[in-house]
């Protein structure tokens, strides 16, 4: 037994040296706590990007003495901070989030907190998080080349689209039929370019997170009809019927954004209209329920293949059986109105078979959430 | 094509692209109203020394001085008669939110809009009442 003592207290103290060495080697900011959350570790990353010294931070309750921010600057709800929900439920957690440093400044990280577990029961956590200033700015700037690249490229398209009605308008003289016709292609050609363009400004305003919302009561069912209005030429033009009807008596009224919620319609019903056969169906249901408003967009055109249904929102997906015959499509129309409906606050879920149709719905809050629950929201 | 009952007005169209510009003038000259350009800011400025337009077709991103700083300038706080259009294809951003907080009576997208749409607009702007001040 006298024997067997030291060695274990000498494979301890190797086990230790080996964690500490491993800690400190770590190459992003790490930070060890007890069970209760008071920092017991923090490795030299961490403190030059916190621009604290160790004994600063060495038995202080974690949550408090690094405060975490969310994007509009206000602080992260203690429960939402990765290192509860770490402890709470015994797993990883990840998180997008900005510390405040000694100085003041913010810094944006990612942080990963994983639990020390000893019989299924948390005896301390370890976070690791990365500082992505640069991520960040590199993002920035892309959002910013695509805004401005998409604003001259619609600068001539402006100048081809205003004299091409001008022709057609009779501005220069009489123009003969076939070449009115000739230049109504220019415009549609235009038209679709423009809403390209449109489509790719959205994408980057989603995704730089400054997309403006300008919230309004208003009735949903308003909204389809003026879409319907919008797309009808469309439809005539492939004989597609389009309706629109409320299911059940409850009130449809939403406060939301009206230009989102007709890009959102709008996306749903151009799709429903292009990968429908001629002469189809499509049916817009509205109804009031009482969290919501649930619309429903039913077409019995082609479909989505099963093996496509989990890739349907992601960007630049075009089903196969879509690519084949309908040559238009961006692939990114589907992944913005997932992206517009997480800022309106609203879900959206599809059922489709192949050859038979599809139904996309979503739902709009009859309330919007506060402003913290968004922040936390749009963390996710 | 200007027909009786038309709205006489002034309007001074604010727009850097020399083709657009040009259009414009055409359009609003065949509508009956009296048209001056200017392809920045700082001319439109100056235009307005001697040209008092009811209405302003401005661009927002232009060399030398944009519609914004030009805004901020102009202030129609002090020239309340005056309605300011705004001709952009930044649509949703926030250089259309801040044109609102100067005062711009509308925005309308550059790209999206026909010229008889153009002639619309301009005339249901100058039947408004004017902003307050």
């Amino acid at each position: 037994m006298a024997d067997i003592l030291p060695a274990s207290i000498q494979h301890a103290q190797e086990q230790r040296a080996q964690a500490e060495a491993l800690f400190n080697s770590i190459g992003e900011g790490a930070i060890a706590t007890d069970e209760f959350g008071r920092i017991t570790r923090i490795n030299p990353i961490a403190l030059g990007m916190l621009g604290y010294k160790e004994r600063e931070l060495l038995g202080e309750w974690f949550p408090k003495k690094i405060v975490a921010l969310t994007d509009q600057d206000t602080p992260v709800n203690l429960i939402d901070r990765p290192i509860t929900k770490a402890f709470l439920t015994g797993k990883s957690a990840t998180e997008k989030m900005f510390y405040r440093k000694k100085d003041g400044t913010v810094l944006p990280v990612i942080i990963t907190v994983s639990p020390i577990l000893l019989a299924d029961r948390p005896i301390g956590a370890i976070e690791v998080f990365r500082d992505i200033t640069l991520e960040e700015e590199v993002d920035r700037m892309k959002s910013e080349f695509i805004s401005l690249a998409s604003h001259q490229l619609r600068t001539p398209l402006s100048a081809i689209k205003t004299y091409s009605h001008m022709l057609v308008d009779g501005y220069m003289g009489e123009v003969t039929p076939a070449q009115k016709k000739s230049l109504r292609t220019i415009i549609t050609a235009t038209n679709r370019m423009n809403e390209l363009i449109s489509t790719l400004l959205n994408i980057t305003r989603i995704e730089s997170g400054t997309i403006n919302i300008v919230p309004k009561t208003l009735k949903i069912e308003r909204a389809c009809e003026e879409v319907i209005k919008e797309l009808s030429l469309a439809a005539a033009d492939k004989e597609i019927s389009m309706t629109l009807s409320q299911k059940g008596r409850g009130t449809t009224t939403v406060k939301t954004d009206n230009l989102i919620l007709k890009e959102i319609i709008s996306n749903l019903v151009s799709n429903a209209i292009k990968y429908t056969n001629e002469g189809g169906a499509i049916r817009i249901e509205v109804q009031g329920r009482p969290r919501d408003v649930l619309v429903a967009i039913h077409d019995n055109g082609w479909g989505i293949p099963k093996a496509s249904h989990d890739q349907v929102f992601s960007k630049f997906f075009r089903a196969q059986n879509t690519v084949k015959r309908e040559t238009t499509g961006t692939g990114l129309g589907l992944y913005l109105v997932k992206g517009l409906l997480e800022r309106l606050n609203g879900e959206i879920w599809f059922e489709s078979a192949e050859g038979k149709g599809t139904s996309f719905y979503f739902t709009l809050p009859k309330e919007r959430r506060n402003t913290a629950a968004r922040a936390a929201s749009s963390q996710k | 094509m200007a027909n009786e009952g038309d709205i006489v007005a002034n309007i001074l169209v604010v727009e850097d692209d020399k083709d657009l510009n040009n259009a414009y003038c055409i359009i609003l000259e065949s509508q009956g109203y009296t048209v001056e350009s200017a392809y920045d800011g700082q001319e439109a400025l100056d235009k307005l020394e001697h040209f008092n337009p009811q209405l302003i077709l401005l661009d927002l991103l232009m060399p030398i001085m944009g519609g914004l700083e030009f805004l901020q300038r102009f202030d129609l706080k002090i020239h309340p008669d005056v309605k300011v259009l705004i001709f952009t294809n930044m649509e949703n951003s926030p250089e259309v939110a801040e044109s609102y907080r100067l005062g711009a009576h509308r925005c309308i997208i550059k790209s999206w809009t026909a010229p008889h749409n153009l002639a619309r607009v301009i005339n249901e702007a100058l039947e408004s009442e004017p902003a307050k001040a």
